[in-house]
């Protein structure tokens, strides 16, 4: 404190930004890997994935709550404090949603995911990892911008944003077309309700991206 | 008569420390952005800073000197020279053991701050409310809260201006480079007009003060047209350069620029007290018709150089270390705005906060949301300690009085 520029500079809340979209990153990887697994037959290791996602939710719960709690009040940053904290929110409900997702699954291991449907639900799980694949490049290029603020940068995390809104829509056509066979299957009443709400939870990552994304429009607005 | 001699040597001794203490720990509020946007290295920061404090303070240093040692008391009219010698040395002792104790409780404090008060502590002491000058003192007061938003604006709009014509452009590297004269300009233009506006140097070659503008304007031109040729033929552009490269470069000027501005306005925190001590041993007054001596100057700037070469290096490895969100065109905006702030206070004869007008640049960066996380509530901290400082100096440097007479 006896040299007080070196106190006015502050650990930057886009480094942890950037580390969160990391986490989330890893953990769609994490989470296809386990799909695919779980899907597969004979699989043993699809509790050891599950955990592994568990243990990187709460790492990424650790780092938000880290940018939260070390932005004292008066903090001058290129974006306002609520802006990137709603940011923030949403990507962690991108991660929500996926470790939310493993977690129904395995309430119900017998008898897994119906052969008929194993191939629509691969489809549905790549629908929703390239969305949440674009939020670290949205990050690091919207950090980019906050360092030159041209336009050429701003129309690059604009167009990522575009993208993210065009994925989601794939994404939810995605599930409307596997909602709609799973409740037109000859199956136990209880399956159709794991399978719907599991196609549910899995839709809503693309959601929780997409709306990341617009709250980075809202940062990035002039 | 000799032990007038003796309270200069303990003069010139504490008037070193401070000195050796401005230079140790205020040198890394003026090299900080330059360090921490890795425009040169600590060893470089330590050279330019040492050399170029001498020069600011012997060429430019005696207005704010002059300011302290006759500004705040009116010591004409300090009936015996004897107590205003006991004066002189405690404000001195009491400036000296605010800067230890602030050094040693990592507190905000200014040197700048610091000294005023302990001056008006003597001042008080020596011959009451009466002799303190309280429009003056007024005027330096003002300055302490101007000084720094003085700093934010310029900071403010030298970054907009950077962001607006350079760096939101395409060919971003291109048009640092074509503007560079310019920055370099304005730079140097505030530099030779501060050597040769009402300077002994100035006086020497009998400028007046159109010609002192003419002669400035001229030689900025002319060094910004040099200073750009030399980018161009020193930086080879690649792929990857940005506006950033250019101002990399600049920014190794502007920190000469801010040692400059440092050395011309605290080498009176050490020497002022001391010129007055000096005076009244030498000629029995004040002397407040005489400049301050060149060698006192020299003296102030070479023992600001030893704080630098001794301790600078630690303090700045801790910055450069720790600051790692500034970029050069950051650095740049925030040197060219705390420097010009505090040439200008120099050049007024008003003993500013070097390290004050350094926040104020960070915060009008940070205000145009240059800076990706920037603590704005320092100031509030910072304010604090402006209004705790010069009592508490003052109070110091009244008890140290008391002390000293009784042994004197």
């Amino acid at each position: 404190m006896r040299i007080p520029f070196m106190s006015m500079f502050i650990a930057s809340p886009f480094d942890g930004l950037q580390e969160h979209a990391e986490k989330v990153k890893e953990c769609a990887w994490a989470f296809q890997q386990a799909m695919e697994c779980h899907i597969a037959d004979k699989c043993r290791t699809f509790e050891e994935f599950r955990q592994n996602v568990v243990r990187m939710e709460s790492e990424a719960d650790a780092i938000k709550r880290r940018i939260r709690g070390h932005l004292p009040k008066g903090t001058l940053m290129p974006v306002d404090k609520f802006q990137l904290f709603r940011y923030l929110r949403e990507q962690d409900r991108v991660l929500d949603a996926v470790e939310d997702s493993l977690n129904w699954l395995s309430y119900r291991s017998e008898p897994g995911i119906p052969d008929k449907l194993q191939r629509d639900f691969f489809l549905l799980v790549d629908a929703n990892i390239d969305p949440i694949e674009e939020l670290s490049t949205m990050v690091l290029e919207a950090r980019k911008y906050f360092k030159s603020f041209s336009e050429k940068q701003r129309t690059l995390v604009k167009d990522i944003i575009r993208n993210l809104r065009r994925q989601e829509h794939e994404a939810d056509k995605v599930e409307a077309m596997i909602k709609k066979k799973i409740l037109n299957m000859d199956i136990d009443p209880v399956t159709i309700f794991h399978m719907i709400t599991l196609a549910e939870i899995i839709g809503s990552i693309a959601d929780h991206a997409e709306n990341a994304g617009d709250m980075m429009r809202a940062m990035i607005a002039r | 008569m000799t032990s007038n001699y003796c309270i200069l040597i303990v003069g010139y001794i504490f008037g070193f420390y401070m000195a050796w203490n401005i230079g140790a720990n205020d040198v890394a509020n003026s090299m900080a952005s330059a360090v921490g946007a890795k425009a040169i290295t600590i060893r470089q920061a330590v050279f330019i800073a040492g050399i170029l404090n001498v020069f600011g303070a012997i060429f430019i240093g005696s207005h704010v000197t002059n300011t302290i040692r006759k500004g705040i008391v009116s010591a004409e009219i300090l009936a015996d020279p004897h107590v205003a010698l006991i004066g002189a040395l405690s404000a001195l002792l009491a400036a000296a053991l605010w800067v230890s104790f602030s050094t040693w409780k990592s507190l905000p404090v200014s040197t700048t701050h610091s000294i005023v008060g302990a001056m008006i502590g003597f001042g008080i002491m020596a011959g009451g409310f009466s002799v303190i000058k309280w429009g003056k003192l007024a005027a330096i007061v003002m300055s302490w809260i101007i000084s720094p938003f003085f700093s934010i604006i310029i900071a403010f709009i030298m970054f907009k201006i950077i962001v607006r014509l350079i760096i939101s452009k395409k060919n971003q590297f291109t048009k640092a480079l074509n503007l560079s004269p310019y920055f370099v300009g304005i730079t140097f233009f505030v530099i030779i007009l501060s050597f040769l506006f009402k300077t002994p140097l100035g006086k020497k070659l009998s400028i007046e003060t159109p010609a002192a503008l003419a002669v400035s304007l001229i030689l900025s031109i002319i060094f910004g047209i040099i200073c750009k040729n030399l980018l161009s033929r020193f930086i080879k552009k690649k792929s990857t350069s940005t506006a950033e490269t250019i101002f990399k470069r600049i920014q190794i000027g502007t920190s000469c620029y801010v040692a400059l501005a440092q050395g011309a306005n605290d080498v009176a925190n050490a020497i002022g007290p001391l010129a007055v001590i000096y005076f009244i041993v030498k000629t029995g007054n004040v002397g407040a018709t005489v400049p301050v001596p060149f060698f006192l100057l020299f003296f102030g700037g070479i023992g600001i150089a030893c704080g630098i070469g001794m301790a600078g290096h630690r303090v700045m490895d801790t910055i450069g270390s720790k600051i790692t969100t500034l970029t050069n065109t950051r650095g740049f905006a925030i040197d060219f705005a705390a420097a010009t702030t505090v040439l200008v206070a120099s050049k007024m004869g008003l003993p500013v906060s070097t390290t004050h007008a350094t926040v104020g640049g960070v915060l009008g960066v940070g205000l145009a949301r240059g800076i990706e996380a920037v603590n704005f509530r320092i100031i509030f901290k910072i304010m604090l300690y402006w209004f705790l400082t010069v009592p508490a100096s003052a109070l110091t440097s009244m008890a140290i009085f008391k002390i000293l007479q009784l042994i004197l």
